[in-house]
Order: C-alpha cells, then sequence, then structure tokens
C-alpha cells in the first residue's frame, strides 16, 4: 500500500471512524463500560442552549475571521505587489517578516491588550473606552477575531502575492490604455483574475476559523467570559477533555465534521462558479 | 489622426545608464512608421513612452501640436498591440473589444454596434463568445488588433506583434496590418526587430542602435543610401558584405582616386557590397577568389558563402543560375557596383567614386 495512503488511513480515517463509533455510545461515570445510546448523544447535544451559543458565537467568529483576515490581507498583498512591480529588490524583504509575524503574534497581542499593562488598553481607556475582555463579552469576542485575523493573515497574504504577482504586468498596461483607472482596473482585471486564489482562501480560511483557531482562544480568553468565545471546537474540547463528556463531545466532532463538509460543499458548488480560471 | 512629435526624448532608468540619448522624430497624420533595431536597443521602452507606461525623463512628446508629457496613458488616446496581445483572459472576445468603450461611458447599443463593425473588419464575427484561451495565435492577433481600432484612436503602437506567430502566418497578418492602417489611416508608430517587416510595412523607417537613432526615411532610400555601417548591415537580407582595407592598400576593382574627398582619408576603409552585386565566376576574371563553403539553395536563386583567404572574411553571393556550385570548389568573385564606403567610425563616406577598371560612378 502506498505510504500516502497508510497516512491518510491512520491520521485521518481511524480517528474519524473511532469518533463516529463513540457518538453512538454512552459510557458509564468511571468511564469503564460503555452502553449503544444510538443517537440520544445528538439530540442531547442539539438541544442544549450552550451548543446553540457556541453555534451563534462560531458563525460570528468565522465570517469576521475569514473577511477580515483576506481582506486585510489583500490589501496589504496588492500594496506590495506595487512595490514589488517597481523593483524586485525588496521581494526577499517584504516576505520574511510575515513569514516571521504568526510565532511573535500570540505573545505580542497578550501584552497589548492586558487591561492592566497593555498598551492598547491604555490608549483605549484614554478614549473613554473601558478593556477589560476579562469581563466583557463583546470585546473578548473582537479580541480573538482580531487575534485569528493576525494568525491567518500572513498566510493569505503570501497567497494573495503569489496571485498578484502571477498576473502580467501587460494586461493592466493594457486596461490603463483602455481608460481604466487603477480603481476599475482592480476590480475588473485583478480581482476576476485571483478568483481561485480567493476561492482556495475562502475555504482555508473557513476551515481554519472552525478547527485551527482553538489555541488562539484558549491561549486568549479560554472560552470566556461566560461562554462569550465558546466556538463549537471550544466547546468540544471543554465537554470532552474538562467535562468528560465522551459521547456528547463525539457527536459533536461529528456534527463539525459534517458542518465543514457541508460548507466546504456549498463553497464549491456556489462560490467556485464564480471563479475565473483560464 | 494625429501628428506626432518626439522631441530630444530620453529615457533613463533609476541607477542606470541613458537607455534612450536624445529620439527625435515627427509623424505625420496617418503614417506607418516602423521603428526596427535589433533586440534591446531600446524599441519598447520607446514605445512605452510614447503610450505613457513609462516616464519621460526628458524632453516633450507632442500630439496634435500639445505636450502629453504627463498624461495618463487613457488621456493620450492611443491604442496599443502588445507582443504577447494582452487579451483579458477572463472576458469573451465580445468583453475584450468592448472593455475600452464601457471605460468611456459609451451606451450599451452603441457598445454592441461598434463590436459587430470591428468583429465584422477583423473577421472575428464567429469568435465573439471565445474565451482568449479558445483562440488560435491568429485569431489572437486578429482580437488585439481589434480592441486597438473600436475606439478609433488617434494613434496605434505596435510592439513587435507578429513575433509570436508563425511564419506564413506572420507573412499574412503584415500584409493584413498594413492595409487595414492605410485603410483607416491612423498615424502609427509600429516596432519591430525584423527587417523584412520593417521594409515591407514602413511609409519611413528608422533604424535604431543602442539607443540611438542611425537613419530615417523611406525603405529604400535606407537600402539605396545607408548612412552608417550599421544600417547598411541590417537592412536587406541577406545582409551586406563588408570587406576591410587600409587606405593605403586599396585593391584594384575600388576607385584610386577619390574625388571631392574634404580631408584625407585615413586609417581603415569599409567596403560594403550587396550579395546581388557579386558574381561568380572563374579565376582569371575574379577580382578576389575564395573557397565556396556553403550552399544554400532557395529554388529561384541560391545564397553561396564564400571564403576568401586574405581578409578572413566570408562573403556571401546571390547565385541566380539553377546550377548549384559545389562546396570546397575555389571560385574567382566579380564585384559590380554600387559600392558603399564607410570610414572607421562607420559612417557614410560621402565621396563620388568611380570604378578604376568599368566606367560606371557609384551611389554617393
Ligand atoms: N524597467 C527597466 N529598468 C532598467 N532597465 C530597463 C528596464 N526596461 C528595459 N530596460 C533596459 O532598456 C534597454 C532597452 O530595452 P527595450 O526597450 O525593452 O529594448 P527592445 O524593445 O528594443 O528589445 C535594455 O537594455 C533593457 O535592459
Ligand atoms: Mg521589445
Amino acid at each position: 500500500m502506498a505510504p500516502q495512503l497508510l497516512i491518510v488511513l491512520v491520521f485521518f480515517f481511524w480517528p474519524a471512524i473511532t469518533a463516529l463509533r463513540q457518538s453512538l455510545y454512552v459510557q458509564d461515570a468511571f468511564g469503564l463500560g460503555e452502553t449503544f445510546a444510538g443517537l440520544a448523544n445528538f439530540t442531547r447535544v442539539l438541544a442544549s442552549q450552550s451548543y446553540h451559543e457556541a453555534l451563534f458565537n462560531t458563525a460570528i467568529f468565522s465570517v469576521s475571521v475569514a473577511l477580515g483576515a483576506m481582506g486585510i490581507a489583500l490589501l496589504l498583498a496588492t500594496m506590495a505587489d506595487r512595490v514589488l512591480r517597481a523593483s524586485r529588490v525588496y521581494r526577499t524583504l517584504l516576505i520574511w517578516p510575515y513569514a516571521v509575524a504568526p510565532a511573535a503574534a500570540g505573545v505580542l497581542w497578550m501584552f497589548m491588550f492586558d487591561p492592566t499593562l497593555g498598551v492598547l488598553s491604555r490608549a483605549l481607556a484614554a478614549l473613554g473606552v473601558h478593556w477589560d475582555f476579562r469581563l466583557n463579552g463583546h470585546q473578548a469576542m473582537a479580541l480573538v477575531i482580531i487575534a485569528a485575523i493576525w494568525q491567518q493573515m500572513s498566510y493569505n497574504f503570501v497567497f494573495f502575492l503569489a496571485g498578484l504577482q502571477g498576473i502580467p504586468a501587460s494586461l493592466l498596461e493594457a486596461a490603463a490604455i483602455d481608460g481604466a483607472g487603477p480603481w476599475r482596473r482592480f476590480w475588473t482585471i485583478t480581482f476576476p483574475l485571483i478568483s481561485p486564489t480567493s476561492f482556495f482562501l475562502l475555504v482555508m480560511n473557513t476551515i481554519y476559523a472552525f478547527f485551527d483557531t482553538f489555541g488562539t482562544i484558549d491561549t486568549t480568553t479560554s472560552g470566556g467570559p461566560g461562554g462569550a468565545t465558546r466556538t463549537l471546537v471550544y466547546k468540544l474540547y471543554q465537554d470532552g477533555i474538562v467535562g468528560l463528556d465522551l459521547g456528547g463531545s463525539a457527536a459533536q466532532s461529528v456534527l463539525l465534521m459534517l458542518m465543514v463538509g457541508l460548507l466546504t460543499l456549498v463553497q464549491f458548488r456556489y462560490v467556485e462558479r464564480r471563479v475565473q480560471y483560464h | 489622426m494625429a501628428r506626432l512629435e518626439l522631441r530630444r526624448l530620453r529615457k533613463r532608468y533609476s541607477g542606470s545608464t541613458d537607455v534612450l540619448h536624445d529620439i527625435d522624430l515627427s509623424i505625420d497624420d496617418g503614417e506607418m512608421i516602423v521603428v526596427v533595431g535589433p533586440s534591446g536597443c531600446g524599441k519598447s521602452t520607446l514605445l512605452r513612452m510614447v503610450a505613457g507606461l513609462e516616464a519621460i525623463s526628458s524632453g516633450e512628446l507632442v500630439i496634435d501640436g500639445e505636450c502629453v508629457n504627463d498624461q495618463e496613458p487613457a488621456e493620450r488616446d492611443i491604442a496599443m498591440v502588445f507582443q504577447n496581445y494582452a487579451l483579458y483572459p477572463h472576458m469573451s472576445v465580445f468583453d475584450n473589444l468592448a472593455y475600452s468603450l464601457k471605460n468611456r461611458g459609451t451606451p450599451k447599443a452603441e457598445i454592441a454596434q461598434r463590436v459587430e463593425a470591428t468583429a465584422q473588419l477583423l473577421d472575428i464575427g464567429a469568435l465573439l463568445e471565445r474565451k482568449p484561451r479558445q483562440l488560435s495565435g491568429g485569431q489572437r492577433q486578429r482580437v488585439a488588433m481589434g480592441r486597438a481600432v473600436i475606439r478609433k484612436p488617434r494613434v496605434f503602437l505596435f510592439d513587435e506583434p507578429l513575433s509570436n506567430l508563425d511564419a506564413s502566418l506572420r507573412v499574412q497578418m503584415r500584409q493584413e496590418i498594413r492595409a487595414l492602417q492605410q485603410r483607416l489611416n491612423i498615424t502609427s508608430l509600429y516596432v519591430t526587430h525584423d527587417q523584412t517587416e520593417a521594409m515591407t510595412m514602413a511609409d519611413r523607417l528608422v533604424v535604431m542602435n543602442a539607443g540611438r537613432v542611425e537613419q530615417v526615411g523611406t525603405p529604400m532610400a535606407l537600402f539605396r543610401k545607408p548612412a552608417t555601417r550599421f544600417v547598411a548591415g541590417f537592412i536587406g537580407s541577406p545582409a551586406m558584405n563588408f570587406l576591410t582595407f587600409s587606405v593605403n592598400t586599396l585593391p584594384d576593382w575600388l576607385p584610386r582616386v577619390p574625388a571631392e574627398t574634404n580631408e584625407p582619408l585615413k586609417g581603415e576603409l569599409s567596403v560594403g557590397i550587396r550579395p546581388e552585386h557579386i558574381a561568380l565566376t572563374t579565376l582569371e576574371d575574379g577580382h578576389i577568389e575564395g573557397c565556396i563553403e556553403l550552399v544554400e539553395p532557395l529554388g529561384s536563386e541560391s545564397l553561396v558563402h564564400v571564403r576568401i583567404g586574405g581578409h578572413d572574411a566570408r562573403l556571401v553571393v546571390r547565385h541566380g543560375g539553377m546550377e548549384l556550385p559545389e562546396v570546397g570548389q575555389v571560385t574567382g568573385l566579380n564585384f559590380q557596383g554600387p559600392f558603399h564606403l564607410f570610414d572607421r567610425h562607420g559612417q557614410r563616406l560621402s565621396t563620388r567614386l568611380r570604378l578604376a577598371d568599368t566606367n560606371c560612378s557609384m551611389e554617393s
């Protein structure tokens, strides 16, 4: 068997099947025995108030992160593309800070937004905003969104920049001669031509927001205050690892996988139609 | 339609020396000017400066009496056909043609009508729904032409538009472009490195070398009276042959007494002879002898390459006979005027010279 297949089997299908199996059983209190429960885990999870809240949080969070991280990255990439087209020397200079950024980001955010010590907290206080994400749920949500955007931006930036650099200069020059101003050039030439990149990033950012932001939320807010930043993946972790509700969290993970699968399907079916491959 | 004037145009990229030096050129209404020169001599740069894609370092660009140095490309009302066509890959042929009209807010009905007319003009009516990737090279070329034609610009610019086509299509397209340009009577600046293309299409030719204009004139004027050795070698195919002599040891078949010279000639002298002005002959009758190295039959004629021992030169002879000479054979060569003489700086010598043994006077 091909090693790649083996890896897929071990690291994806095996856990998936385990989760699927586990979601159909209930553990006893000591984790020693289990009994078949049918879809009971699913109905329990879907009926719970906290699951609905997590679902709502995830929706707000994912949309904000995907749009924010892609929008800002595209803006920065467009500016970088201008500079690079003017002079090639800057290329390496520009790429590497973006490659290093994510590692430094988490620590940086904590420094800047710390309610008592943070620079930005003080700046906000001067503006009359009382900043304390440990108490204010909206502020906490804003913080994790910003942190997640920052984390994902460099990834998006690199892809967007590569996409922009792939557009021949002569196309934009032809458009300029054809009477299109910079704004119109962007929307009628550049944007359609990088749509394959944008589409790919949309899928990747959705998956990122749903799954990969667990660490970001855990270090910044731990899902709080009062569950205000508890997204689906974070709730799954809390219920399973902390709450030891293995059946419930297995059901949640199955639901989460279904949801992301469905979302990706929808994106491929409806968004991809508007993508220009050439 | 417009008059175009380039006054001492100069281009310098930051951190490099001048790419273009004081280009002076004036183009008449409806005239087709072809700029020809080897790759890297600055042709594209010149064109891009006219289009407004490249800043003008110094000098003036004047269209219809108005200096347009500071105008954006769109304001100059110029159309350009790019070497790679630069068709918008995500738009249909219709949208490619309509793009410039849409940008200028032309009403929909008029756009449809003008696209229709342009498509008919260029015989691409059946392709309007297609994307550029679904077109052949020749069809793309037509669409690129259509995109330039459709908005009736004041000036056409062409940057080696035929270099991506195969040889037979190139011949066909150059005729079509020329016919279209004459029919629409649009002032045009056409850039190419191909001297045949240049000769056949131009009203006037501009030969460029290393960022400078070597000579401007009609194709026949440049062919008959090249101002520099560079032009002499560049215009005409196969290229002119050159033999170098010291002024003290001029051969018998060249005039001994240059008349009407302003100053005495010094140093070396280049004698240019076109391949059609050399004849293969017997050893006794030849002005010079050499060994045949290569014979290239072209059908109606053959190109015979002859190595000249003493000069370390290889001359190309246009040989009209149906009998092909043999490679390795030693042959005599007979030179017939006109000869082109250039001094050691490559400048044409404007002396009236006479052949020593015949009585025919040379081009002056
Ligand atoms: N953006 C640029 N920066 C620096 N030098 C350039 C740039 N573009 C072209 N050149 C130089 O200018 C010269 C002329 O180039 P170009 O106009 O493209 O020549 P051509 O079209 O005749 O082949 C070349 O030596 C080229 O290296
Ligand atoms: Mg060029």
